[in-house]
């Protein structure tokens, strides 16, 4: 039970670091970003192809997070400037050709069979001990995450990008350029998900392309926008409650066997999409939102 | 040479598909203001509606009509349920709501008819020799039906009072207010013909290929590749981009493989975001 609680830890660190990254991008600066799967899944090949070769794990972990970000950059010099929704619509495709990308170039990534025998984060310690240390960097990783958030928010910066988000003209009339914050906040954003994903390479020890489909971005979306968007309070939360959901419907499978795990897939399909449509319905801002107004 | 006509050829087909549903998200856009996400899964519904209808009635035609009546009424459903109350909010909370309607779509499709692919049972026809081509006599018959949905999508919107109005709201929907225009029998025909536009796109999609729960999400990228080439909110140039990109991608296989197919749309999307944003046809009102 210890053990089952300290990986469902793990994961739920991961999807924070990924939700933190999100919140920043659309809960701060209002972009759309619909691909931040394609950085996670970015950090998480770069790291496991570069440990596997026999380059040690710290360093391959922040190059998975340094090549999401080198990632993200082409994408925002292209499509930044364009309106919101437009940006959206470019990061899905984008995150759907990584996907591709990583299917089709088989001599580099094995293809649809995946890249199995990641090595593990600490060498030579017991599985136990190994889940422990990996709870514990995962958490002090989060902790680092959201002190820089809270730095970032305060920060002169952070009410620039949040003017942005307000209002993106009244930026440009006072003569700031709105493009080169969206890329600072695209490429910080991209780096988390990219460490996120090495962790999550390292963590599994075996990644295939089928880990790394849009439904992963939808539902870190769900998460912020159910908790709150543009607190990290609420990011917390939103990520609680996605962890358990997922969890939960788990459970649903050992307590109900008669259920096979396709159709648990839908479910669990339809329940994020119930949701997401739910909630930007009647609770834009959230559970730990404002409770005054609708 | 003739290998050369038979990609031509079979790019053409297949822009047709993604002519038509880049013409649902295209009027959508237009009139409701939003990209509209959900377009691939109401394909996914309009050709597993055509296939139960079909199974049902023994007809592939009537079942074809049945799943082009699901995919209006479906359509029709998710604005009133869902879009109607975004109605007046930021356009972005009407494309994230239209994610979640997708997800719901296929979660449902997905629950009932489970992930198997699914054919229809269409009678095996020689292909016919025209000029060195073969054709499918299939083919011919899918871009009858492309072609005449079109006409009728432009006989609506041009020459009929609906259409006309609806092209008024798609104009300036302030002006069209104060001219007495009401928005609701608008927004319920726009509703209906962009569910029946993707619902016969996805019906012949399934027939050309398979029907499976993530078909009709596939298409989506090049649905709106399709509408923003042609500048989107402009009918004409959503079937002009959807050709081209249909050709595109059929001439681009040769060179850089099946898998990469995909992958033309999404270049052809950044190109034009690159370098003309609004579009072959577009205006030139904010995209930027």
């Amino acid at each position: 039970m210890e053990a089952y609680l300290i990986a469902i830890g793990i994961f739920a660190g991961i999807y924070l670091l990924l939700a933190l990254g999100l919140n920043l991008q659309f809960g701060m600066t209002g972009l759309i970003n619909f691909g931040h799967v394609g950085f996670f899944c970015i950090g998480a090949y770069t790291s496991a192809l570069l440990a596997t070769n026999g380059v040690p794990v710290a360093l391959s972990l922040a190059a998975g997070g340094f090549a999401a970000m080198l990632a993200a950059w082409p994408l925002g010099v292209v499509s930044i400037r364009l309106r919101e929704d437009y940006f959206a619509i470019a990061s899905l495709g984008f995150s759907e050709i990584v996907r591709l990308v990583v299917t089709s170039e088989g001599w580099l990534t094995k293809g649809v069979q995946g890249i199995p025998g990641i090595p593990r984060i600490f060498p030579g310690v017991s599985s136990q001990m190994q889940s422990m240390l990996m709870f514990g960097l995962v958490m002090v990783l989060c902790l680092l995450a959201i002190l820089a958030m809270r730095r970032i928010v305060k920060s002169p910066f952070g009410r620039m990008i949040e003017a942005i988000r307000d209002n993106e003209e009244a930026v440009r009339s006072l003569g700031k350029e709105p493009a080169g914050f969206k890329m600072q906040v695209l490429l910080l954003g991209s780096l988390l998900a990219g460490v996120a994903g090495g962790l999550y390479a390292h963590y599994i020890g075996y990644i295939s392309p089928d880990q790394f489909i849009p439904f992963i971005t939808f539902q870190i979306w769900m998460a912020i926008i159910m908790g709150g968007v543009g607190r990290i309070s609420g990011t917390v939360a939103g990520v609680i409650i996605l962890m358990t959901f997922l969890e939960g419907s788990r459970f649903l499978r050992d307590v109900a066997p008669f259920i096979p795990e396709v159709a648990m897939a839908s479910i669990r399909l339809g329940v994020i999409g119930l949701a997401l449509m739910l909630f930007t319905i009647y609770r834009p801002q959230g559970l730990m939102g404002d409770y005054t107004k609708r | 040479m003739t290998g050369f006509a038979e990609l031509l050829f079979s790019g053409l087909m297949s822009g047709l598909i993604i002519g038509l549903a880049g013409l649902a998200v295209t009027l959508v856009f237009g009139i409701a203001r939003f990209s509209n996400a959900a377009t691939g899964d109401t394909m996914t519904l309009g050709a597993y509606g055509a296939l139960v209808g079909s199974a049902f009635t023994g007809s592939v035609i009537l079942g074809s009509l049945i799943g082009l009546a699901a995919g209006a009424l479906a359509s029709v459903v998710s604005y009133l349920l869902v879009f109607r109350p975004l109605q007046g909010r930021s356009p972005i909370s009407s494309l994230l709501a239209s994610i979640g309607l997708a997800f719901f779509i296929r979660a449902i499709i997905g629950l009932v008819f489970g992930h198997d692919q699914n054919v229809f049972q269409l009678d095996i026809v020689r292909p016919i020799k025209f000029a060195g081509i073969r054709i499918q006599p299939n083919d011919l018959k899918f871009a009858a039906v492309a072609i005449s949905t079109l006409a009728v999508v432009f006989i609506i919107l041009h020459l009929t009072p609906i259409g006309r109005r609806m092209r008024a709201v798609a104009d300036n929907p302030l002006l069209a207010k104060v001219s007495g225009i009401s928005p609701r029998p608008v927004m319920l025909a726009l509703w209906s013909i962009a569910g029946a536009v993707s619902a016969i796109a996805g019906i012949i999609l399934g027939m050309k290929t398979v029907v499976s729960p993530e078909s009709g999400w596939e298409m989506l990228l090049p649905a709106f590749a399709a509408a923003v080439l042609g500048g989107i909110g402009h009918p004409i140039g959503a079937i002009v981009g959807g050709l081209l990109i249909g050709v595109a991608q059929e001439l681009a296989t040769p060179f850089v493989g099946f898998t990469y197919k995909i992958a033309v749309s999404f270049i052809v999307l950044l190109l034009v975001l690159l370098i003309r944003p609004k579009g072959l046809f577009g205006r030139s009102e904010g995209v930027r």
